[in-house]
């Protein structure tokens, strides 16, 4: 960890929004912490009643006038109360979510008419149950106090206006336009595959054709399409069957990061063929990228390469299977052999030799993928591999895109054209519909700039965000969550969306505006899309929105026919030996920025890194020392002829001569977490996206990286390094025995490895266990081989127990409030690591060191096996920590809750479980098995006398889980899920030998390298 | 260094010093223990309710059953309170000029709720569920006490975590069959406990103890 130092450059730290909201404030409340309520204790009324009624005579004397009771609770009941709402219960609703132009089917649970949890919806085919990152913190979103509450008119400096005032406006704008049939006038939009929004596009540019219509996402899928163009002539779309491959090949790209489209089913996909208690059988991952990823993290075999050098690769990979398959004409001739040294290592060799044996085994059933940072050449040569390979038609397939949103030159090319005629002036009227383009657009295009040419431009978002302060007009945005809609997922299945809550703010959704924008008619959204759906009958509509997909929309299968490929520029993209290639990749927590105010994404560690609370360049430690790059050294990375000063990081497993640094952070006007200027908020990470080219994509080839000599605090949450060498070889040492993991021969041929893993004395108890377990006996499994790491368990838990978010500095200070952490342990050398995750809630152990020494009885073990929490009796002693050997209880230092007392931050309350306790400072808190699920379960099943059925509870962390990896169940039943998995050969209990007796237990994890001998 | 001393008319006080010294602590420690305990700060309090509702005389004379308005007692955690349309069934034509009305024809008309104060709040870290106990044959009688005498309701129970326990640790006392659960006069046929030992049997009632069965 790099050392603290006083180092007045680094960004200021602040413990609490409590503290950024008044700075005055915070430092006096900080001085009274513990003064103030004894100050209180004096002069407070209560205290004064409290007082004269000790003293009273009569101790009798309390109720009605002196009693000294909490401040009085009102009820209000609704005043007329809709069919079947019960106060207090929770009500599930299904809807979706979309993500640049993918939708996700969501079923989100609402108690006493606001949303407050999201959940995968089960019958989706991009969720089947689970749901990712991004869907879980989305309800959180909705409750932010900086969205946007209301309409802001820039040219007069007036707010207050409302939608009435813009309507008339608009109608009197757009008059002049619609006579010239749209000339002047365009619109950006985040891209959209809603059927609804689609036709309304359609509408819009059949009445005023000269419309400039641009879609626009930095994380465009340009490449992607372009690829499937020159490979068969139209846009399609790959729809790859990972659960029925034998051997999958990633080229540079994570399938199962939340933000690729099909993210969950992916990974879910995936991981069902690493399941060896069956079948013995495992598929075999093999992964090249740049940077550590979760793909790398699962595969079998891993090799870094720069995302430049990726199709040189993939060149020889089509040249050595062309040859041993033979000629196909209908494919056209292959590839070259590149002569290139990179590619004649004896990793990269071995790497290619292996890869090449297992492909051509398993012919038809493999999956070759790339993914949207390589050229478009590299895609058009995945889907000859895949042809050449025969998995076409049987692990992968193609779908059509549809009509009208993949067409054309590509978003970058359609932006820069929208940019230089609204430079020229050729722009009068820009509509921005979402998105963020003066903060995401290519700095090189300077939006910004332009946008100051346009004389009337608009903007619906959920903020007052970058582009939002330069347009004319700014519109709140309705969150997915406030209104109607519908989308397609990646397979073409339509969701229906419908709200949970009024627009808290008054926001129109997109589809509302453009109603506007087409006939001036203001109408609802639920309108706009029963119109869509219109010849559906209403039973029909009825029950997809129920169910929250449309049975029968999935678009049909295709086998196009590949065209020939030409020679692959190899030049094009790749890097010299010598320069230091960068790659710019969206955050796998705030994706483009567009999350970058979102406490619960920008505290949750990055999956490789754990950094928190900002964007680090990761270097390879190889590279870092050539360049004398500490680790949390500050330095200067320079592209495209800007420069930006950021933190970097000695990340195992990237490639050499390779950066990577995610854009998104460094925000000015996001809010009180990601950044707002105008609020006084430093920003959180580094913009990166000033590193940014229209020419290229986000792979630059050359740039160039110098250390400033200052360091700075990172708030991690899991070291990169030991303390010092004793400590690491300690480290090291132990982690076979937390990690527990083998090869597929290994296991089969020692079943019972991971039990007999650690040597320890037999496990006695000087005494009997105090409770015996007679009715339901509460337990986990976590299958290590299939946690990706993707870390929507934390997220979800977040959700569910009303967690708090700490700050950057509570972070730093190991402080961080995570009920349930995602360790990740690094195997190997550092520039060849393997990795593995291990999430670690817990462990509910029967013998339990925490409960020992509680000096106050507030933690204690109930009869069905859980350690029981009482929040109201605990002291803050942390005795119960100091003796947890998992370290998985978290102490509420401070309340974390006191910004909730001013009036614009009360919003924030809406988001809270009202089933849990929302604690306070002086706390001890930890995973509690949802108890508040397994409770509300039992009494629903005692009050009508049935039992409860496996699989009925669930946990938080459970039911988002895109892999199925967490368990949670009653051990008590031979035949319970949870029961068959703790009996299996590889299960194990983590520090079992400290005999805690825990209730969870972990599956070792089983990888399938291919067996040296071969 | 002079030496300590005390003027001498304190030599008398000195007795009445120790005996202070001595009975102070255990006074005060009697009265926090009793003055404090819900028995005495909540046992007994009546707010004052935006509207003079009247359980003794709806519940009571009248003879509606608790289930009426309080419907989601049997399903829920929450005892609702009834919305006004539950009122207005009645007093749409029921003493329809009543000045003691006008709060709930205001709420039925524009749709605010009428803010009822509650009487029987348990601190936010303890969650009761209704319906587990309701469903199981413990009468409303037994912690809200004789509701339909009350004109206007107070608390009867303390409502405390010991009270709570003590008929989680015995609940033969307090049980009676599910179909009498609003009938606020029932008596058991035969001695209450015994009566109730075979009620626990039949139903198989068994309360926990743990501390998750309340505390979330």
């Amino acid at each position: 960890m790099p050392p603290m130092t006083d180092d007045r450059t680094r960004p200021s730290f602040w413990r609490s929004l409590a503290e950024l909201e008044g700075e005055s404030e915070f430092r006096e409340r900080e001085k009274s912490e513990f003064s103030r309520e004894f100050e209180e204790a004096g002069d407070g009324q209560p205290d004064r009643r409290r007082f004269l009624q000790v003293m009273g005579a009569s101790l009798a004397l309390g109720g009605a006038t002196t009693a000294c009771r909490w401040e009085k609770e009102e009820v209000l009941p609704l005043s007329s109360r809709p069919e079947g709402i019960v106060p207090g219960e929770p009500r599930f609703y299904s809807t979706s979510m979309e993500l640049d132009g993918i939708g996700t089917g969501l079923r989100v649970t609402a108690v006493d008419g606001r949303p407050i949890k999201v959940e995968g919806n089960p019958l989706h085919p991009e969720s089947l149950g689970a749901a990712s990152i991004y869907q879980q913190a989305s309800v959180l979103e909705l409750y932010d106090p900086d969205r946007s509450t209301d309409i802001v008119r820039r040219q007069t400096g007036a707010s207050g206006a409302n939608w009435g005032d813009f309507d008339n406006w608009l109608r009197g704008a757009i008059g002049p336009f619609r006579s010239r049939r749209g000339h002047g006038m365009a619109v950006l939009a985040e891209p959209s595959s809603s059927p609804t929004a689609t036709r309304l596009r359609r509408q819009l540019l059949s009445s005023m054709p000269e419309i400039r219509w641009v879609d626009w996402a930095p994380n465009n899928r340009d490449h992607e399409i372009a690829g499937a163009v020159r490979a068969f002539g139209a846009p399609m779309r790959q729809l790859c069957l990972y659960d029925e491959a034998a051997v999958v090949l990633a080229l540079d790209v994570d399938p199962m990061n939340p933000a690729r489209p099909g993210a969950l089913a992916a990974a879910r996909a995936l991981t069902r063929g690493r399941q060896p208690d069956q079948t013995q059988t495992m598929n075999r991952i093999y992964s090249v990228e740049s940077c550590f990823s979760m793909m790398g993290a699962l595969a079998d075999h891993r090799l870094a390469l720069r995302s430049g050098d990726i199709a040189a690769l993939a060149a020889l990979l089509d040249a050595r299977l062309s040859a041993r398959i033979g000629a196909r004409a209908d494919l056209g001739p292959p590839q070259v052999e590149p002569e290139l040294d990179l590619l004649r290592t004896e990793r990269c060799s071995r790497f290619v030799d292996s890869l090449v044996t297992d492909l051509l085994n398993a012919r038809g059933r493999a999956v070759v993928v790339t993914g949207p940072r390589q050229p478009p050449q590299v895609h058009s040569l995945v889907h000859r591999l895949n042809y050449l390979l025969g998995n076409v038609g049987r692990t992968v397939w193609y779908l059509a895109e549809p009509d009208g949103s993949a067409a054309g030159p590509g978003q970058v090319s359609a932006l820069t054209g929208l940019v230089d005629a609204m430079r020229r002036g050729g722009v009068e009227f820009l509509c921005i519909l979402g998105g963020n383009p003066v903060l995401d657009a290519p700095a090189d295009l300077d939006f910004g700039a332009a946008l100051q040419k346009v004389p009337n431009s608009l903007h619906l978002a959920s903020y007052e965000d970058e582009t939002s302060q330069k347009t004319t007009w700014h519109l709140p945005r309705a969150h997915f969550l406030e209104a109607w809609g519908d989308t397609t997922a990646w397979d073409g299945t339509v969701s229906l969306a419908q709200p949970l809550i009024e627009p808290l703010y008054g926001g129109r959704s997109i589809i509302e505006l453009l109603s506007i924008l087409i006939d001036g008619q203001a109408k609802g959204g639920r309108q706009l899309v029963r119109e869509t759906h219109g010849q559906l009958p209403d039973p029909v509509f009825r029950k997809a929105l129920h169910d929250g997909v449309m049975a029968g929309t999935a678009w049909p299968r295709l086998i196009p026919s590949l065209r020939p490929l030409g020679k692959l520029n190899l030049a094009e993209g790749a890097a010299s030996s010598d320069t230091l290639e960068l790659v710019l990749a969206v955050d796998s927590n705030v994706y483009d920025g567009r999350f970058a105010n979102n406490g619960w994404l920008v505290e949750l560690p990055d999956p490789m890194t754990k950094v928190t609370w900002e964007n680090v360049v990761c270097i390879a430690p190889n590279t870092a020392a050539r360049l004398g790059i500490a680790d949390g050294g500050r330095v200067h990375l320079t592209a495209n002829g800007h420069s930006v000063t950021v933190t970097a990081v000695h990340a195992p497993g990237q490639a050499e001569r390779s950066v990577k640094l995610a854009l998104g952070w460094g925000r000015t006007a996001a809010g009180r977490i990601g950044g707002a200027t105008r609020l006084g908020v430093p920003a959180a990470g580094t913009n990166a996206y000033v590193l940014t080219s229209a020419r290229q994509g986000l792979v630059i080839p050359e740039a160039s990286l110098r250390a400033t000599g200052e360091r700075t605090l990172l708030a991690t949450t899991q070291d990169l390094h030991a303390i010092d060498q004793y400590g690491r070889e300690a480290t090291n040492a132990r982690l076979g025995m937390i990690v527990r993991e083998a090869t597929l021969g290994q296991w089969l041929s020692h079943p019972d490895f991971a039990k007999t893993a650690v040597h320890h004395a037999p496990l006695l108890q000087m005494w009997q266990p105090p409770v015996s377990y007679e009715g339901h006996r509460w337990g986990m499994s976590i299958d290590l081989g299939k946690c990706i790491g993707c870390n929507a368990c934390m997220v979800a838990c977040q959700a569910e127990n009303n967690v708090p978010v700490v700050g950057k500095e509570q972070v730093a200070r190991g402080r961080e409030m995570h009920w349930l952490r995602v360790d990740r342990y690094y195997k190997g050398t550092p520039d060849q690591p393997e990795a593995a995750f291990q999430p670690v809630p817990c462990q509910q152990c029967e013998n339990a060191p925490c409960e020992q020494v509680c000096p106050v009885g507030a933690t204690s073990h109930s009869h069905e096996g859980l350690n029981d929490m009482a929040y109201n009796r605990c002291i803050g002693t942390r005795y119960c920590s100091n003796n947890c050997p998992y370290k998985v209880r978290r102490f509420n230092y401070f309340n974390f809750h006191l910004d909730l007392e001013k009036p614009e931050n009360q919003v924030k309350k809406m988001v809270y479980n009202p089933d849990v306790t929302v604690r306070s400072r002086g706390v001890m808190e930890k995973c509690t098995f949802c108890v508040q699920r397994i409770e509300r379960v039992k009494i629903q099943a005692k009050n009508v006398r049935r039992p409860i059925a496996e699989g009925e509870i669930v946990t938080a962390c459970q039911q988002t889980c895109p892999t199925g990896a967490i368990v949670f169940g009653d051990l008590s039943s031979q035949q319970s899920q949870v029961s068959k998995l703790q009996a299996l050969d590889r299960s194990y209990a983590l520090l079992e030998e400290l005999n805690t007796r825990p209730r969870v237990q972990y599956l070792a994890r089983i990888r399938n390298p291919k067996p040296e001998s071969t | 260094m002079t030496p300590l001393v005390f003027p001498r008319w304190t030599n008398k006080l000195r007795v009445l010093a120790g005996v202070l010294l001595g009975v102070a602590p255990l006074y005060v420690i009697v009265l926090v223990w009793y003055g404090a305990s819900p028995k005495t700060t909540d046992v007994g309090y009546m707010p004052k309710q935006p509207v003079p509702y009247s359980h003794a005389l709806h519940a009571g004379e009248l003879g509606i059953d608790c289930r009426y308005c309080h419907t989601t007692v049997e399903r829920a955690a929450f005892a609702a309170l009834p919305p006004t349309e539950i009122c207005m069934n009645c007093h749409k034509s029921v003493r329809t000029e009543s000045r003691n009305l006008l709060l709930v024809r205001e709420s039925a008309a524009t749709g605010e709720a009428i803010r009822w104060v509650k009487v029987h709040d348990l601190p936010d870290y303890v969650y009761f569920n209704h319906s587990a106990h309701v469903t199981r044959g413990v009468g409303c009688v037994s912690c809200h006490g004789r509701i339909d005498q009350m004109p206007e309701v107070y608390q009867v129970k303390p409502l405390s975590m010991s009270w709570c326990l003590e008929c989680h640790r015995a609940p033969e006392r307090n049980l009676r069959p599910p179909s009498e659960v609003t009938n606020m006069t029932w008596k058991a046929p035969e001695d209450a406990v015994v009566y109730g030992r075979r009620l626990r049997q039949r139903y198989a009632i068994n309360p926990p103890t743990d501390c998750s069965t309340c505390h979330r």
